[in-house]
């Protein structure tokens, strides 16, 4: 069985070494090297080609995992990176998914789960945990990016200004202030390259954005 | 010395002295007049007698000289004086030699040898002398001889023989040694007298004409008028001393007024507003110019008020290029305001630096929480699962570890989320608000619609956002017990707004304990110079936020 080439990037010398310890019990993981922060790890990346897997930290002075993780890609590198870190919120979990993580886990992840997924990425899949998949799917599905040319906030607003509300009566509904709904209207007006409000529902119905 | 004796001083002065000159002259004038007139009078008075007596003098020689009848010499006519005593024909004073010395012209005639004498009857001559028209009440002509005797009847001593009245006056004197003149000197009698006198000299006969008249009689019309021109000028200083106060108070009045309107501004009180009696143009201008002075002046003390209340937008506008006092008055308020303005720049950066260390300390807790402590105890996990033999005990101990991690993670985050600098106020507060709904029966809507990419938000300004939805969110979950919460975060290319809403209990803006909550954020507003803007009632309270963004970044 091929043994699993490793290097652990962390800035927290006890937790390398108690993390090198753990892993030493696995005969098919060979801990190459640890280094101290993201830096020091892309200068061992580019002299070592043979790396498999990388357990990277986010939080690291000089270059942090986010900056690793893009350099990676760039350099066009096969490791596989791992995160894992002491963030367990959706947004962390979905930046790292969306800059080429492999995995990403808690540092207080258990032995068991650890070995697994060090195996599974090895073997060049991703994996995510239920727990984790979730919290990253949670913050996902709030980040709706509009592809259209008006926001989401924008096309209500115009929605609600072709029904003829007043200014006021859709900060109300909007739970905005009356200064919000007068700068999307203005925005609005901006983006669709019209003069005034009665212009602005003309061409808004005639490209079908009502 | 007040305005009002100088004004008495200075018109009675001149009066008196106008009119002091102007009776002197006139009385001058009228004296030397009436003394003229006199003289003249009694000139051709003595002129008419001089020829009267030459005339009845010739007329008896002539007659005697036709016909030289005389009476014996001698006895009858009183004469006692020998032939021999006359060489020569002519007219001779004979009054020495009468017995009863008599005023006696004789006429003698000596035709050889024989010398005949005749005397002018002494009662013709007297008629002429004491025929007195315009000659007054104590005027008089008289003869006097060349041995000063008088030779005609004295009006005052009419009992007296004329020749024993001495007559050595300086008109006889002058009278005697030329021919004639005109003169005031005192008379026989020692009282002055206004004379003229001229000589009658015929043949062997030297007399002195006189005519006279007392000076006292002369002068008493003079008196006369120096009296009422004494009273004259005593009624005009009345009238113009009564006029003169009159006047005086006319003009001195306004100006005592006005002294007592400046002594009482002089004294700093601008308020006063008595009214004067203004009785001429110049006095009326003089206090329209005062109550002008009074309103600028007062105007000057209310600005000066303002200021003194610190209440800075009082305005105030100079009254003229030389309004000296507005000037340094604005000048002063500018300065003020420029100095609340660095107070109040220094306050807010004051607070700033306050709440940034206080920001600063807490990220550095929370990271030393989060990246310190936590992975040592992640640490501990790896050795509890290399060392510890037993299964079970290794299990617990690995639970109490996660617990603590879990804890450390909750107490990191409420410090400061590191989502907040990692990923900005956007997703800190989603995430922050997730944890809250799943905690509480609250449901809470975010609408984050911040730029999440290129956001202009200066890392301050998402930490005061995050903090004051912190605040918003705390504050309704403790005292508004609501049921739904909105909160929308927009940002533009301005500025940002944060607008809260919930349909709890709300509260009274007036009377609501503005415990740390309100007050912490509006500190954190100001701090942003933004504004805030709330309003409550039940089942609506909203807040408004407004921070403005600055294309360079100052921080």
């Amino acid at each position: 069985m091929k043994t699993i080439k490793l290097i652990i990037a962390d800035d927290h010398e006890l937790f390398r070494n108690g993390l090198k310890e753990l892993l030493k019990k696995y005969s098919d993981i060979d801990v190459v090297d640890c280094v101290a922060d993201g830096k020091e790890f892309i200068d061992v990346l580019k002299n070592n080609s043979e790396l498999d897997v990388v357990l990277l930290d986010i939080t690291m002075p000089n270059m942090d995992g986010f900056e690793v993780l893009n350099e990676i890609k760039s350099l066009n590198k096969s490791v596989k990176p791992i995160i894992i870190s002491m963030h367990d919120e959706g947004n962390y979990i979905a930046k790292c998914a969306k800059n080429g993580a492999y995995s990403y886990l808690l540092k207080n992840t258990d032995q068991d789960e650890l070995i697994k997924i060090i195996r599974i990425v090895s073997g060049g899949k991703k994996y995510f945990s239920p727990k984790i998949s979730e919290k990253m799917i949670n913050y996902m599905s709030e980040q709706t990016v509009s592809e259209h040319i008006l926001s989401k906030k924008e096309q209500e607003v115009l929605e609600l200004l072709s029904k003829g509300l007043t200014t006021k009566e859709i900060a109300l509904k909007l739970f905005v202030s009356s200064r919000t709904i007068e700068t999307h209207r203005a925005n609005i007006i901006k983006k669709l390259e019209v003069k005034n409000t009665a212009e602005l529902i003309k061409k808004a119905s005639k490209i079908n954005l009502i | 010395m007040s305005l009002r004796s100088l004004i008495l001083l200075i018109i009675n002065g001149l009066v008196f002295l106008v009119v002091v000159i102007l009776s002197i002259t006139f009385y001058n004038q009228f004296s030397h007049v009436i003394d003229d007139r006199i003289l003249q009078q009694l000139n051709s008075i003595k002129t008419l007698k001089k020829i009267q007596i030459e005339n009845l003098i010739q007329t008896e020689w002539h007659n005697f000289s036709e016909n030289p009848t005389s009476t014996c010499f001698g006895d009858s006519l009183n004469i006692s004086m020998s032939k021999k005593q006359f060489p020569v024909s002519g007219i001779y004073d004979l009054t020495k030699y009468h017995k009863q010395n008599k005023t006696s012209i004789g006429l003698v005639l000596v035709d050889s040898n024989q010398i005949k004498l005749n005397v002018i009857p002494y009662d013709k001559i007297k008629s002429i002398l004491l025929e007195r028209t315009g000659m007054g009440n104590t005027g008089e002509s008289y003869l006097v001889g060349d041995d000063y005797n008088m030779r005609s009847q004295s009006r005052f001593f009419p009992k007296k023989t004329p020749f024993s009245i001495l007559v050595k006056t300086e008109g006889v004197l002058n009278g005697l040694s030329s021919e004639s003149g005109r003169g005031i000197y005192k008379d026989y009698r020692g009282i002055d007298v206004y004379g003229v006198y001229s000589t009658v000299n015929l043949s062997n006969l030297k007399l002195v004409i006189l005519s006279e008249i007392d000076k006292s009689e002369v002068k008493a019309p003079l008196e006369a008028l120096k009296s009422r021109l004494l009273g004259l000028i005593g009624i005009i200083m009345l009238v113009a001393i009564v006029l003169s106060l009159f006047l005086s108070r006319i003009i001195a009045n306004p100006i005592i007024n006005m002294k007592n309107s400046l002594k009482i501004m002089a004294d700093g009180d601008y308020t006063q507003t008595n009214e004067f009696v203004k009785n001429s143009n110049e006095i009326k201008e003089m206090f329209l110019a005062l109550d002008n002075l009074k309103k600028s002046l007062q105007g000057a003390v209310n600005f000066s008020n303002e200021i003194g209340e610190m209440n800075l937008n009082a305005l105030y506008l100079p009254k003229s290029n030389s309004d000296l006092l507005g000037k340094s008055l604005i000048k002063m308020r500018n300065k003020l305001i420029e100095f609340r303005n660095n107070e109040n720049k220094h306050r807010i950066n004051t607070k700033r630096q306050l709440v940034d260390g206080l920001e600063n300390e807490r990220r550095r807790l929370s990271r030393e929480l989060h990246d310190g402590i936590g992975p040592l105890l992640t640490s501990l996990k790896f050795y509890i699962e290399n060392n510890i033999e037993s299964k079970t005990q290794q299990q617990e101990m690995k639970t109490i570890v996660d617990n603590t991690i879990s804890e450390i993670r909750l107490m990191s985050n409420a410090l400061m989320p590191s989502t907040l600098d990692d990923f900005g106020i956007g997703a800190a507060l989603t995430n922050f608000i997730e944890s809250i709904n799943k905690s509480s029966s609250i449901h809470i809507d975010f609408e984050d619609l911040t730029n999440k990419n290129n956001t202009k938000l200066t890392k301050n300004q998402e930490i005061n956002i995050f903090r004051i939805s912190q605040e918003l969110i705390n504050n309704a979950l403790k005292h508004g017990n609501p049921k739904n919460i909105k909160i929308t975060l927009s940002e533009f290319d301005d500025f940002i707004s944060l607008f809260y809403f919930d349909d709890g209990n709300g509260f009274n803006l007036d009377t609501v304990k503005l415990g740390s909550g309100i007050i912490n954020m509006k500190e954190r507003v100001e701090i942003c110079k933004g504004e805030i803007q709330i309003t409550s009632k039940s089942g609506n309270t909203t807040f408004e936020i407004e921070l403005p963004i600055e294309d360079h970044e100052d921080h």
